[in-house]
Protein backbone atom coordinates (compact mmCIF):
# COMPACT_ATOMS: atom_id res chain seq x y z
CA UNK A 1 0.00 0.00 0.00
CA UNK A 2 1.27 3.88 -0.59
CA UNK A 3 2.41 5.57 2.02
CA UNK A 4 -0.37 8.18 1.75
CA UNK A 5 -2.93 5.34 2.39
CA UNK A 6 -3.26 5.33 5.82
CA UNK A 7 -3.68 9.35 6.32
CA UNK A 8 -6.12 8.95 3.66
CA UNK A 9 -8.16 6.73 5.78
CA UNK A 10 -8.05 8.70 8.99
CA UNK A 11 -9.22 11.43 6.94
CA UNK A 12 -12.29 9.99 5.28
CA UNK A 13 -13.21 8.53 9.02
CA UNK A 14 -13.15 11.88 9.83
CA UNK A 15 -15.05 13.13 7.55
CA UNK A 16 -17.59 10.16 7.58
CA UNK A 17 -17.63 11.57 11.05
CA UNK A 18 -18.76 15.14 10.15
CA UNK A 19 -20.89 14.35 7.13
CA UNK A 20 -23.80 13.78 9.31
CA UNK A 21 -23.66 16.98 11.49
CA UNK A 22 -23.47 19.15 8.13
CA UNK A 23 -26.72 17.25 6.70
CA UNK A 24 -28.35 17.70 9.85
CA UNK A 25 -27.81 21.37 10.51
CA UNK A 26 -29.10 21.86 6.53
CA UNK A 27 -32.75 23.36 6.13
CA UNK A 28 -35.74 21.27 5.35
CA UNK A 29 -36.40 21.80 1.42
CA UNK A 30 -40.30 22.80 1.33
CA UNK A 31 -41.93 20.25 -0.50
CA UNK A 32 -40.03 17.09 0.78
CA UNK A 33 -39.23 17.91 4.07
CA UNK A 34 -36.85 15.29 6.37
CA UNK A 35 -36.67 12.49 3.51
CA UNK A 36 -35.25 14.99 1.26
CA UNK A 37 -31.87 14.50 3.56
CA UNK A 38 -31.42 11.03 1.68
CA UNK A 39 -30.23 12.93 -1.26
CA UNK A 40 -26.90 13.53 0.41
CA UNK A 41 -26.33 10.05 0.19
CA UNK A 42 -28.30 9.24 -2.91
CA UNK A 43 -26.51 11.19 -5.13
CA UNK A 44 -22.89 10.87 -3.90
CA UNK A 45 -23.14 7.02 -4.21
CA UNK A 46 -25.04 7.21 -7.76
CA UNK A 47 -21.92 9.58 -8.48
CA UNK A 48 -19.69 6.82 -7.69
CA UNK A 49 -21.38 4.14 -9.39
CA UNK A 50 -21.07 5.74 -12.51
CA UNK A 51 -17.79 6.75 -11.90
CA UNK A 52 -16.75 3.37 -11.30
CA UNK A 53 -18.61 2.00 -14.56
CA UNK A 54 -16.42 4.70 -16.97
CA UNK A 55 -12.87 3.73 -14.93
CA UNK A 56 -14.13 -0.42 -15.37
CA UNK A 57 -14.96 0.80 -19.17
CA UNK A 58 -11.72 2.52 -20.05
CA UNK A 59 -9.85 -0.08 -18.14
CA UNK A 60 -11.26 -2.38 -19.98
CA UNK A 61 -10.79 -1.17 -23.44
CA UNK A 62 -7.07 -0.84 -22.89
CA UNK A 63 -6.74 -4.32 -21.49
CA UNK A 64 -8.75 -5.50 -24.27
CA UNK A 65 -5.85 -3.80 -26.39
CA UNK A 66 -2.80 -3.76 -24.89
CA UNK A 67 -3.67 -6.65 -22.84
CA UNK A 68 -2.17 -5.50 -19.47
CA UNK A 69 -2.95 -7.32 -16.78
CA UNK A 70 -2.82 -4.11 -14.67
CA UNK A 71 -6.01 -2.69 -16.32
CA UNK A 72 -7.83 -5.92 -15.75
CA UNK A 73 -7.09 -5.79 -12.06
CA UNK A 74 -8.30 -2.06 -12.20
CA UNK A 75 -11.58 -2.95 -14.26
CA UNK A 76 -12.26 -6.06 -12.11
CA UNK A 77 -11.72 -3.74 -8.68
CA UNK A 78 -14.17 -0.75 -10.30
CA UNK A 79 -16.59 -3.61 -11.08
CA UNK A 80 -17.75 -4.35 -7.28
CA UNK A 81 -17.48 -1.12 -6.60
CA UNK A 82 -20.06 -0.10 -9.08
CA UNK A 83 -21.48 -2.98 -7.77
CA UNK A 84 -21.58 -1.43 -4.11
CA UNK A 85 -22.33 2.14 -4.81
CA UNK A 86 -25.19 0.74 -7.29
CA UNK A 87 -26.68 -1.02 -4.92
CA UNK A 88 -26.77 1.70 -2.45
CA UNK A 89 -28.01 4.35 -5.22
CA UNK A 90 -31.13 1.45 -5.69
CA UNK A 91 -32.05 1.49 -2.46
CA UNK A 92 -31.75 4.89 -1.21
CA UNK A 93 -33.90 5.83 -3.71
CA UNK A 94 -36.97 4.03 -3.63
CA UNK A 95 -37.08 4.42 0.17
CA UNK A 96 -36.94 8.88 -0.78
CA UNK A 97 -38.88 7.73 -3.44
CA UNK A 98 -42.09 6.17 -1.57
CA UNK A 99 -42.38 9.52 0.26
CA UNK A 100 -41.37 12.00 -2.25
CA UNK A 101 -43.54 10.38 -5.35
CA UNK A 102 -45.92 7.69 -3.26
CA UNK A 103 -44.03 4.39 -5.23
CA UNK A 104 -41.10 2.80 -4.45
CA UNK A 105 -39.82 2.14 -8.27
CA UNK A 106 -41.57 3.58 -11.28
CA UNK A 107 -40.12 2.29 -14.88
CA UNK A 108 -39.30 5.48 -16.53
CA UNK A 109 -35.47 6.09 -18.20
CA UNK A 110 -33.26 6.88 -15.87
CA UNK A 111 -34.10 4.30 -12.96
CA UNK A 112 -34.48 1.35 -15.77
CA UNK A 113 -31.28 2.22 -17.13
CA UNK A 114 -29.61 2.92 -13.79
CA UNK A 115 -30.91 -0.49 -12.83
CA UNK A 116 -29.34 -2.16 -16.45
CA UNK A 117 -25.99 -0.64 -15.51
CA UNK A 118 -25.73 -2.37 -11.91
CA UNK A 119 -27.26 -5.79 -13.60
CA UNK A 120 -24.10 -5.29 -15.86
CA UNK A 121 -21.62 -4.97 -13.38
CA UNK A 122 -23.22 -7.97 -11.75
CA UNK A 123 -23.10 -9.82 -14.78
CA UNK A 124 -19.08 -8.85 -14.96
CA UNK A 125 -18.48 -10.01 -11.40
CA UNK A 126 -20.23 -13.68 -12.33
CA UNK A 127 -18.29 -13.92 -15.45
CA UNK A 128 -15.46 -13.71 -13.47
CA UNK A 129 -16.04 -15.58 -10.82
CA UNK A 130 -17.75 -18.77 -12.53
CA UNK A 131 -16.70 -18.12 -16.48
CA UNK A 132 -13.34 -20.03 -16.33
CA UNK A 133 -10.77 -19.56 -19.10
CA UNK A 134 -10.75 -16.34 -21.42
CA UNK A 135 -13.98 -15.03 -19.01
CA UNK A 136 -11.14 -12.01 -18.73
CA UNK A 137 -11.72 -10.78 -21.98
CA UNK A 138 -15.64 -11.56 -22.33
CA UNK A 139 -15.77 -9.57 -18.81
CA UNK A 140 -13.82 -6.57 -20.93
CA UNK A 141 -16.89 -6.79 -23.62
CA UNK A 142 -19.22 -6.50 -20.98
CA UNK A 143 -17.57 -3.85 -18.95
CA UNK A 144 -17.99 -1.39 -22.59
CA UNK A 145 -21.72 -2.43 -22.10
CA UNK A 146 -21.66 -1.07 -18.65
CA UNK A 147 -19.21 2.37 -19.58
CA UNK A 148 -21.83 2.95 -22.82
CA UNK A 149 -24.83 2.99 -20.41
CA UNK A 150 -23.50 5.72 -18.24
CA UNK A 151 -24.02 8.79 -20.71
CA UNK A 152 -27.61 7.23 -21.23
CA UNK A 153 -28.40 7.08 -17.46
CA UNK A 154 -27.25 10.93 -17.07
CA UNK A 155 -28.89 12.34 -19.58
CA UNK A 156 -31.99 10.34 -19.98
CA UNK A 157 -33.74 13.01 -17.39
CA UNK A 158 -33.52 16.09 -19.80
CA UNK A 159 -34.58 13.98 -22.87
CA UNK A 160 -37.53 11.97 -21.49
CA UNK A 161 -40.53 12.74 -19.71
CA UNK A 162 -39.58 10.99 -16.13
CA UNK A 163 -40.35 11.77 -12.87
CA UNK A 164 -37.22 11.75 -11.49
CA UNK A 165 -35.05 15.32 -11.06
CA UNK A 166 -33.25 16.40 -13.64
CA UNK A 167 -29.70 17.03 -13.96
CA UNK A 168 -30.22 21.02 -13.45
CA UNK A 169 -31.17 20.56 -9.35
CA UNK A 170 -27.60 20.58 -8.59
CA UNK A 171 -26.42 23.21 -10.25
CA UNK A 172 -29.35 25.66 -8.80
CA UNK A 173 -28.68 24.36 -5.40
CA UNK A 174 -28.89 26.89 -2.48
CA UNK A 175 -25.54 26.90 -0.40
CA UNK A 176 -27.16 25.36 2.64
CA UNK A 177 -27.81 22.60 0.22
CA UNK A 178 -24.91 22.68 -1.51
CA UNK A 179 -22.59 22.64 1.07
CA UNK A 180 -23.40 19.47 2.91
CA UNK A 181 -23.94 17.85 -0.60
CA UNK A 182 -20.19 18.25 -1.87
CA UNK A 183 -18.76 17.75 1.26
CA UNK A 184 -21.01 14.13 1.12
CA UNK A 185 -19.58 13.57 -2.37
CA UNK A 186 -16.13 14.20 -1.35
CA UNK A 187 -16.06 11.96 1.40
CA UNK A 188 -17.26 9.37 -1.19
CA UNK A 189 -14.54 9.63 -3.67
CA UNK A 190 -12.22 9.76 -1.07
CA UNK A 191 -13.47 6.16 0.10
CA UNK A 192 -14.22 5.41 -3.39
CA UNK A 193 -10.63 5.97 -4.37
CA UNK A 194 -9.70 4.12 -1.25
CA UNK A 195 -11.70 0.99 -1.59
CA UNK A 196 -10.40 1.19 -5.36
CA UNK A 197 -7.04 0.91 -4.27
CA UNK A 198 -7.25 -1.89 -1.27
CA UNK A 199 -9.30 -3.88 -4.13
CA UNK A 200 -6.44 -3.64 -6.54
CA UNK A 201 -4.17 -4.66 -4.11
CA UNK A 202 -6.17 -7.48 -3.99
CA UNK A 203 -6.05 -8.30 -7.37
CA UNK A 204 -2.06 -7.86 -6.97
CA UNK A 205 -1.44 -10.15 -4.35
CA UNK A 206 -3.76 -12.80 -5.66
CA UNK A 207 -1.71 -12.37 -8.78
CA UNK A 208 1.12 -13.01 -6.93
CA UNK A 209 0.25 -16.15 -5.49
CA UNK A 210 -0.67 -17.62 -8.81
CA UNK A 211 2.82 -17.09 -9.93
CA UNK A 212 4.06 -18.77 -7.21
CA UNK A 213 2.35 -21.69 -7.48
CA UNK A 214 2.72 -21.75 -11.35
CA UNK A 215 6.93 -21.48 -10.27
CA UNK A 216 6.24 -24.54 -7.37
CA UNK A 217 4.67 -26.65 -10.47
CA UNK A 218 7.85 -25.94 -13.17
CA UNK B 1 -73.50 -40.83 -15.65
CA UNK B 2 -72.96 -40.18 -11.59
CA UNK B 3 -70.43 -37.83 -12.89
CA UNK B 4 -72.25 -35.82 -15.07
CA UNK B 5 -74.97 -35.43 -12.73
CA UNK B 6 -73.02 -33.88 -10.56
CA UNK B 7 -71.43 -31.70 -13.21
CA UNK B 8 -74.79 -30.56 -14.00
CA UNK B 9 -75.41 -29.70 -10.60
CA UNK B 10 -71.86 -27.83 -9.84
CA UNK B 11 -72.52 -25.49 -12.59
CA UNK B 12 -76.04 -24.62 -12.15
CA UNK B 13 -74.60 -23.75 -8.62
CA UNK B 14 -72.28 -21.75 -10.15
CA UNK B 15 -74.20 -19.90 -12.40
CA UNK B 16 -76.19 -19.15 -9.63
CA UNK B 17 -74.03 -17.80 -7.86
CA UNK B 18 -72.52 -15.98 -10.71
CA UNK B 19 -75.97 -14.82 -11.63
CA UNK B 20 -76.50 -13.50 -8.04
CA UNK B 21 -73.21 -11.58 -7.39
CA UNK B 22 -74.17 -8.47 -9.03
CA UNK B 23 -77.27 -8.09 -7.24
CA UNK B 24 -75.91 -8.69 -3.82
CA UNK B 25 -73.02 -5.81 -4.63
CA UNK B 26 -75.59 -3.10 -6.06
CA UNK B 27 -77.83 -3.85 -3.00
CA UNK B 28 -74.43 -3.35 -0.64
CA UNK B 29 -73.43 -0.24 -2.38
CA UNK B 30 -76.88 1.48 -1.87
CA UNK B 31 -77.03 0.37 1.85
CA UNK B 32 -73.48 2.55 2.06
CA UNK B 33 -73.18 5.96 1.91
CA UNK B 34 -71.49 8.18 -0.34
CA UNK B 35 -67.56 9.73 0.14
CA UNK B 36 -68.16 13.32 1.57
CA UNK B 37 -67.04 15.33 -1.05
CA UNK B 38 -63.70 16.99 -0.15
CA UNK B 39 -64.09 20.70 0.45
CA UNK B 40 -60.80 22.18 1.29
CA UNK B 41 -57.14 20.56 1.95
CA UNK B 42 -56.25 18.55 5.08
CA UNK B 43 -53.05 18.90 6.66
CA UNK B 44 -50.86 15.88 7.01
CA UNK B 45 -50.85 15.57 10.61
CA UNK B 46 -54.43 15.55 10.48
CA UNK B 47 -54.83 12.48 8.97
CA UNK B 48 -55.93 9.05 10.57
CA UNK B 49 -52.43 7.40 11.17
CA UNK B 50 -52.91 4.45 8.74
CA UNK B 51 -53.33 7.13 6.02
CA UNK B 52 -50.08 8.79 7.35
CA UNK B 53 -46.34 8.01 5.84
CA UNK B 54 -43.90 8.88 8.13
CA UNK B 55 -40.51 10.20 6.63
CA UNK B 56 -38.34 9.14 9.92
CA UNK B 57 -38.18 5.45 9.25
CA UNK B 58 -37.54 5.87 5.00
CA UNK B 59 -34.35 8.17 6.37
CA UNK B 60 -33.16 5.99 9.21
CA UNK B 61 -32.99 2.89 7.01
CA UNK B 62 -31.55 4.94 3.87
CA UNK B 63 -28.50 5.76 6.24
CA UNK B 64 -28.97 2.17 8.06
CA UNK B 65 -28.49 0.27 4.78
CA UNK B 66 -25.58 3.09 3.95
CA UNK B 67 -23.18 2.46 7.22
CA UNK B 68 -24.34 -1.60 7.15
CA UNK B 69 -23.51 -1.91 3.43
CA UNK B 70 -20.06 0.14 3.46
CA UNK B 71 -19.23 -1.79 6.86
CA UNK B 72 -19.96 -5.12 5.61
CA UNK B 73 -17.72 -4.43 2.14
CA UNK B 74 -14.96 -3.40 4.10
CA UNK B 75 -14.63 -6.31 6.18
CA UNK B 76 -15.21 -8.14 3.72
CA UNK B 77 -12.40 -6.97 1.46
CA UNK B 78 -10.04 -6.72 4.70
CA UNK B 79 -10.65 -10.02 5.51
CA UNK B 80 -9.80 -11.38 1.84
CA UNK B 81 -6.66 -9.51 2.00
CA UNK B 82 -5.63 -10.82 5.13
CA UNK B 83 -6.18 -14.42 3.47
CA UNK B 84 -4.28 -13.59 0.48
CA UNK B 85 -1.56 -12.15 2.64
CA UNK B 86 -1.36 -15.67 4.69
CA UNK B 87 -1.44 -17.86 1.77
CA UNK B 88 1.18 -15.72 -0.11
CA UNK B 89 3.92 -15.74 3.11
CA UNK B 90 3.12 -19.41 3.37
CA UNK B 91 3.91 -19.52 -0.11
CA UNK B 92 7.47 -17.75 0.10
CA UNK B 93 8.54 -19.38 3.24
CA UNK B 94 7.51 -22.81 1.00
CA UNK B 95 9.36 -21.31 -1.80
CA UNK B 96 12.42 -20.28 0.38
CA UNK B 97 12.62 -24.01 2.20
CA UNK B 98 12.41 -25.99 -1.36
CA UNK B 99 16.06 -23.48 -2.57
CA UNK B 100 17.21 -23.98 0.57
Amino acid sequence: MPKSFIPAALVCGLMFAMAPILIANAPYESTMGLVQKIFYVHLPSAWMFLLGAIIGGIASVRYLFRGDPRQDRLAWAAAELVVLFGAITLVTGPLWARKAWGVWWQWDVRLTASLMGWMVAVAYMLLRKFGGPGSDKLAAGLALFGMANVPFVYISVNYWRTIHPTTNVVPTLPTSFGVPLWFSAATFLLLFMLLLRMRIRLEEQRARVDALYLSMDA
Amino acid sequence: MKLLKSMVVVTVLLAGSAARHPSYDASVHAQQPPPQQQDEFVPIDQLPPQDQLPAAPMLVGAYSFVAIALFAYLVSLARRLTAVQHELERLEGDVKRGGA
